[in-house]
């Protein structure tokens, strides 16, 4: 992974998010949707475990925090997301920096920590279970 | 190294690399001291195969991106719901070279 390479891919994402957002606002307005687009509720009729974040980030957008957090805690972390990387990777590109491909290589360091992943996966499994029992 | 050890190599892991890659490996191991060739015998690749089927099953949870040894894009990616679903589909055509890519710097790691 270069830096060009990881920089064009985080954002390609967050533009894919913001018009991702930016059409479901459209598409309430409109009362009209194309409905789910997750494969893996499509094939397996589950939720998967970042189902209902798309509801829980319009949630924060509109100040209705414990309604986000009830669709899908895991939108807190979006909104922040998308908030800070294309404004962090702006800035990188403009002053030719590479401070958050730094970052990113000492958070992949980080995260395949034993102790860290094993927390970090059963958080995200408790959340996937949670979404099941909703039924979201 | 001893040709014949060479294109043994060659031969067992020729699909683990793109093909534009090996005529370098080639060369590569040619000139490399012997003393290496135990190492190199025991290093393990990812099956890029294995690695199209995982992605086919699970990429839009990142499992794919999490075995090649990507844990932040794997992550990403599970966030997203496989980045809303066009990430998933993208990858099941690049996740093969992606593993190649890996397992050659595995094994640029241990020549140099």
């Amino acid at each position: 992974m270069t830096r060009n390479k990881l920089y064009t891919f985080i954002s390609v994402l967050s533009l894919l998010g913001y018009a991702w957002l930016g059409y479901q606002t459209y598409s309430e307005k409109q009362n009209s949707s194309i409905g789910q687009v997750c494969m893996f509720k499509a094939t397996t009729t589950l939720p998967c475990p970042s189902c209902g974040s798309t509801r829980s980030v319009l949630a924060i957008l509109q100040g209705d925090l414990s309604q986000a957090f009830y669709f899908n805690p895991l939108g807190f972390l979006l909104v922040v997301g998308l908030f800070i990387l294309p404004l962090w990777i702006i800035r990188d590109v403009v002053l030719k920096k590479k401070s958050f491909f730094k970052f990113y290589l000492l958070f992949e360091k980080w995260i395949v920590k034993k102790p860290i992943m094993i927390s970090l996966i059963a958080i995200i499994l408790l959340n996937w279970g949670w979404n099941v029992y909703k039924d979201l | 190294m001893d040709s014949q050890k060479v294109d043994m190599f060659i031969m067992s892991n020729s699909k683990y690399f793109e093909s534009h890659h090996l005529p370098q490996i080639r060369e590569q191991l040619l000139a490399l001291d012997d003393s290496k060739w135990g190492l190199i015998q025991t290093l393990q690749f990812q099956d890029p195969t294995t690695i199209l089927i995982v992605s086919l099953l699970a990429g839009g949870l990142g499992i794919d991106r999490f075995m090649i040894g990507d844990t932040g894009l794997g992550v990403g990616k599970l966030l997203t719901c496989g980045g809303f679903g066009i990430w998933a589909i993208v990858d099941w055509f690049i996740i093969m070279g992606a593993a190649k890519d890996k397992n050659i710097a595995k094994l640029q790691q241990v020549l140099y």
